[in-house]
C-alpha cells in the first residue's frame, strides 16, 4: 500500500490517486502486488492549475482495470518515468512530453514522437492557441436573419481573448 | 444497407421547412463545420401587424470536418436535423464533402422509419 494513496470509484472506473513522489512505487505495486501487469496507456490532463498524469493498467484474468493518477506542478512539470516498470509506457511518455511539456525523469529517449521537427509549443495544453481556430472565422458569429448582433457571441470552449490576438 | 443498424450515424439530413435559422447548431458545433446564412423578411399577417421571419439562404455541413458527435441534431429545438445511416458519399476531392442544403435535404429520403414510442402496442411502420 502506498502512503497517501486514495482510491475512488466513479462511473465504474477505479482510480487511485498517489503522491508524485511515490509514482514509480505505485506502478510497481500495481503490477507486482495487485496483478495489474498489463499496461494500457499513459497520458495527462491539463487542469489549468496543475497537470494530472494518468496511468491505466489492467489484469487480464480476472479482468480488472485501474487508473493511477498523480498531480504534477504546472510551473515545473516533471515526474519520474515508469518505463522501468512498464516498457510500453515509453512511447506514451514521449507523447505526453511533447503534448503537455511534462519531463519524465529517467526516460531512455524522450524525443518527440508525433510532432514534426521544429514544432514549438505543447498542443494539448489548454492555453495553446489552435492555428485552425485563428485562421478560420467562427461561423456562429452570424446572427439569425443576418441582423446586427446585440452583443458579441463567443464560441463555446474558446477562452476570452484567445482568437483576438 | 439492410445490415446497418437504423440508428447508425452515417450522414445528417436537413428538413428545411423546420429550420428557423436560429444558429444554435452552428454555435454548438465543436468542429465549426456548419455554415448558415439567412436574411429577414417581413410577412403580412391578415388582420395583424406584419411579422419578421428568418429566411434560409445557405445551410452547409462540411463532412470533412464533422466528427459525427450529433450535438447539432440534439440541440436543434425544431427537429430540423436528423441522423441517417446512409454512408456512401465518398468524394474525389475535399470540397465534395461539403453538402449544401439541397443535398442535405435529399438525405431525408434515406431516413429509417421512426422507432415506436416505448411501451407502444402497435408494431412499427
Amino acid at each position: 500500500m502506498i502512503a497517501g494513496a486514495t482510491e475512488t470509484v466513479a462511473f465504474g472506473q477505479r482510480t487511485v490517486d498517489v503522491p508524485a513522489a511515490s509514482w514509480v512505487a505505485a506502478a510497481t505495486a500495481a503490477r507486482d502486488e495487485r496483478g495489474l501487469d498489463c499496461f494500457d496507456w499513459l497520458s495527462a490532463v491539463d487542469e489549468l492549475d496543475r497537470f494530472d498524469v494518468v496511468l491505466a493498467v489492467y489484469s487480464v484474468s480476472p479482468l480488472t482495470r485501474v487508473r493511477l493518477r498523480t498531480r504534477v506542478d504546472r510551473d515545473e512539470p516533471r515526474l519520474a518515468s515508469v518505463t522501468g516498470v512498464f516498457a510500453g509506457a515509453a512511447w506514451h511518455e514521449r507523447e505526453t512530453h511533447e503534448m503537455f511539456g511534462i519531463d519524465f525523469d529517467g526516460h531512455p529517449g524522450p524525443a518527440p514522437l508525433l510532432l514534426p521537427d521544429g514544432f514549438s509549443g505543447h498542443p494539448l495544453r489548454k492555453d495553446f492557441v489552435l492555428a485552425a481556430r485563428v485562421a478560420k472565422a467562427w461561423p456562429g458569429e452570424k446572427e439569425p436573419g443576418g441582423v446586427a448582433a446585440r452583443r458579441r457571441v463567443r464560441p463555446p470552449g474558446v477562452p476570452e481573448g484567445w482568437a483576438d490576438e | 444497407m439492410s445490415e446497418i443498424p437504423p440508428r447508425s450515424r452515417g450522414v445528417i439530413a436537413l428538413l428545411e421547412s423546420n429550420c428557423t435559422s436560429c444558429m444554435l447548431c452552428v454555435r454548438e458545433c465543436p468542429d465549426w463545420c456548419i455554415t448558415l446564412e439567412s436574411h429577414q423578411e417581413t410577412v403580412e399577417v391578415p388582420g395583424g401587424r406584419p411579422r419578421q421571419r428568418n429566411v434560409l439562404d445557405r445551410f452547409a455541413i462540411d463532412f470533412a470536418l464533422c466528427m459525427y458527435c450529433g450535438i447539432c441534431v440534439e440541440v436543434c429545438p425544431f427537429d430540423a436535423l436528423f441522423w441517417s445511416p446512409a454512408y456512401d458519399y465518398a468524394a474525389g476531392d475535399i470540397a465534395g464533402l461539403t453538402h449544401e442544403r439541397d443535398q442535405l435535404g435529399e438525405w431525408l429520403g434515406s431516413l429509417p422509419p421512426p422507432e415506436p414510442e416505448p411501451g407502444s402496442q402497435r408494431p412499427p411502420g
